[in-house]
């Protein structure tokens, strides 16, 4: 019976994740993952409803005192349907006078509009009664219309007509293009404001995902020489295996961590679909990325890209994350190892979040095709339409190749350090290290051979 | 079968650690690799199995350069350890399926080996009261039962080449023997066994070709009876009941050791010891002991690396 070499990385893939699963605090940790994921969209309905308008008001009475000096009428008000049937009393702003009243009037509430001391605005204040049948979300949405009577006050008393008004209010869509693009109908149709919070939270999930690896893979390849193992396996699995089923454990780990709690927000929206309107998820996530989300045209090719850009992301720094953590011999070492990783992670994350400045074609070409950077902008600058398909495609494979690059590199360096138990080497000495190694290899491969 | 190694050669920077160190087994039994610490031992067995890259030289298994696909190989590290918090089970059925062991065999080999190696109580506990059994892991094992499991995991695939790296070390006297017994049988099934140690009495016990190595350079190599055939019976024990100094010195022979009336001596050759016994008998001197006998390993060993140490 001989060393089964091709059927390591197998074997060492499934004993890795087996221990990992078995681990009491990890199961925990995914159970509480994945029941706050179930739980997070009705309450996030919860806490947006609390915070939401109305639709519908319970308000019969609204007493007014306006000390701005612009008028605000009563059909102001009544021209939002929600509060058509109010009646509008004016109040001299007696606080004492009114808490009796509203104590006694249970549908009514009162505003007082004042300037503000600093003469900078002004401030609408709402009160409603203690045993009151109204709602804050009643009073907070009265307050907004309120708000907009008052702006249409200032307008008409500036003789400002309301076609102005709504002309002063329509939407600016700024876009910068080259004559060319604008020929051959190559118009860019993304702002630089989108495209920035497209790199930013893409590259945000990226570093995230890194963070969480690294930390596994630093354990994964320091695990052996910490427990004096290494030499017992090395005669049963040869090193490049042993860091493959290591790193592709690693990845199952922090894929599977993410797809429990995609499962669970799966469920969730299910959830929150049978009890009510879901329209609350997407205004969400676009105060979350500051998008709109419907300009960046989802669809399952999308979200298939997205997933193969964020593996071979992934790929890149595990690999990378493998060739640094085979370099520490006791947990100290990880320290400088973090910081090397890290330094790695902001160059990507810091040039993603400053090119879309530029606007300048050649910085998104070089940005989406060098594959440290290209990492975190090549999939971004696509999507926003910075860099044509043909250029995606070739940051793809170019990052392809550094995947394969980084991979050797990490075998040769995880099969050279595991018997080494010096301190946390520098780049020199790691390459003169490995020069030394490969000239021997070429040696004993050449009279072996 | 034959295992051969040729001109091993290994520096780091401009310190030569292994010197063209060459051996040869041509068929089963014990090849002992000894040495002083740092002599280059354990570097040499980690060359040999391809764990460092060469400088120089070949391995060879059968004639074909050794690989873990063409030799089935056990090795018992000197520095060695198990997965502190990964249950003993765990652990040995991973080694297993390393090594291509089904996982039917794999259990009957272990239950074997738990039994012979009396671990069952570790591999297989029993029920106590109404508590759960829990499967034992690593770190809630002494250091000697540890080992026991190390050498469950080198012997696990049956293999053909077996390397111990001073398998006795940190062992109970106990335990000792129980390694010693699993030795012999492995010696007796047919296999080839490399083992470096500095318990010279081991190696004698076991070894029939050997390496000293000091200071990276092989110092001695051969077979062991051969190599004690050629110093001689040299070493002359003699007890008595009364003070023999003056007839030794006056034989001309060297004492180097002496309690009481015992004296260790060293001799010329047969001829010397025999011109002293013949004196002591004529003037009717009663011994309770007169051995003459070839060298120890270990004084051997020592003389050998004390040469290149006076270098």
């Amino acid at each position: 019976m001989k060393n089964n070499k091709a059927g390591g990385t197998g074997a060492v893939f499934r004993y890795t994740v087996q221990q990992h699963y078995k681990t009491t605090s990890v199961r925990v940790l995914l159970l509480i993952l994945f029941v706050l994921a179930v739980a997070s969209l009705p309450l996030l309905r919860m806490v947006m409803d609390k915070d939401s308008e109305v639709s519908s008001s319970d308000i019969t009475t609204v007493y007014l005192f306006n000390d701005t000096g612009f008028e605000i009428t009563a059909d102001d008000i009544r021209s939002d349907e929600r509060y058509a049937e109010v009646e509008v009393k004016a109040c001299d702003g007696d606080k004492d006078a009114m808490r009796e009243t509203l104590h006694n009037e249970t549908k009514a509430v009162a505003a007082f509009i004042t300037a503000d001391d600093s003469g900078m605005g002004f401030n609408i204040q709402g009160y409603y009664g203690e045993g009151s049948d109204i709602s804050e979300n009643d009073c907070e949405t009265l307050n907004h219309v309120l708000q907009d009577g008052l702006h249409q006050s200032i307008m008409r008393t500036l003789n400002v007509s309301q076609d102005q008004i709504d002309t002063m209010n329509l939407s600016v869509m700024s876009q910068v293009n080259t004559v060319e693009n604008y020929l051959s109908g190559n118009e860019k149709t993304v702002d630089a404001s989108t495209h920035m919070s497209v790199n930013l939270f893409y590259s945000y999930a990226i570093v995230m995902i890194s963070a969480i690896a690294m930390s596994y893979i630093f354990q994964q390849c320091m695990e052996e020489k910490v427990s004096k193992l290494v030499e017992s396996l090395l005669v049963s699995v040869s090193p490049s295996s042993l860091l493959t089923g290591k790193i592709l454990a690693v990845t199952l780990f922090v894929f599977g961590g993410i797809g429990i709690v995609a499962a669970g927000l799966v469920i969730s929206y299910i959830i929150a679909k049978s009890t009510g309107d879901v329209g609350f998820v997407k205004r969400a996530v676009e105060a979350f990325v500051g998008v709109n989300v419907s300009a960046l045209h989802f669809s399952v090719g999308t979200i298939l890209l997205l997933v193969g850009c964020v593996l071979l992301a992934y790929a890149i720094i595990a690999f990378f994350c493998g060739i640094v953590g085979s370099c520490c011999s006791k947990t100290e070492d990880t320290q400088q190892a973090s910081i090397a990783v890290v330094m790695f992670l902001l160059i990507g994350y810091f040039v993603a979040s400053f090119t879309p400045m530029a606007q300048s074609d050649a910085v998104n070409y070089f940005v989406s095709l060098f594959p440290i950077t290209s990492i975190f902008t090549a999939l971004p600058n696509f999507v926003c339409g910075k860099i044509p398909l043909v250029i995606f495609i070739l940051a793809l494979v170019l990052q392809a190749a550094t995947v394969f690059l980084f991979a050797k590199l990490a075998g040769a360096v995880y099969r050279m350090m595991l018997l080494y138990r010096g301190g946390f080497p520098k780049p020199a000495q790691l390459i003169r290290m490995l020069r030394e190694n490969r000239s021997a290899a070429h040696t004993d491969a050449g009279k072996e051979g | 079968m034959s295992f051969t190694v040729t001109d091993l050669f290994k520096k780091y920077g401009d310190k030569v650690v292994v010197d063209h160190l060459s051996f040869r087994m041509d068929g089963p039994g014990v090849y002992a690799l000894l040495g002083t610490n740092g002599a280059g031992k354990t570097t040499s067995i980690r060359m040999i199995l391809n764990m460092l890259v060469k400088d120089g030289g070949t391995v060879e298994w059968n004639g074909a350069p050794l690989t873990l696909q063409n030799c089935n190989v056990g090795y018992l590290a000197e520095e060695r350890g198990l997965y502190p918090k990964n249950t003993l089970m765990d652990q040995l059925m991973y080694f297993a399926t390393l090594r291509g062991v089904s996982r039917s065999d794999a259990k009957k080999r272990i239950e074997y080996w738990a039994e012979r190696l009396e671990a069952t109580e570790y591999l297989y506990p029993k029920q106590e009261g109404r508590k759960p059994v829990k499967p034992k892991k690593a770190d809630q094992l002494s250091k000697g039962n540890q080992q026991k499991i190390q050498l469950m995991l080198s012997l696990l695939s049956d293999p053909e080449l077996l390397i111990l790296d001073e398998p006795l070390s940190g062992l109970d006297p106990v335990n000792t023997d129980l390694f010693k017994g699993i030795i012999h049988e492995e010696i007796e099934k047919g296999k080839y066994l490399i083992m470096s140690s500095h318990q010279m009495a081991t190696i004698e016990e076991f070894c029939t070709d050997l390496t000293i190595l000091s200071r990276s350079k092989t110092v001695l190599q051969g077979n062991l009876a051969d190599i004690k055939k050629s110093y001689g019976r040299i070493n002359l024990f003699i007890k008595a009941e009364q003070n023999l100094r003056p007839y030794i010195e006056a034989a001309g022979i060297t004492v180097m050791n002496e309690v009481g009336f015992s004296y260790q001596c060293r001799v010329t050759g047969e001829t010397q010891a025999n011109g002293l016994l013949k004196t002591l008998v004529e003037q009717n001197i009663p011994l309770i002991t007169f051995e003459l006998r070839e060298p120890s390993l270990h004084e051997i060993f020592v003389e050998k690396v004390g040469e290149v140490h006076e270098e």
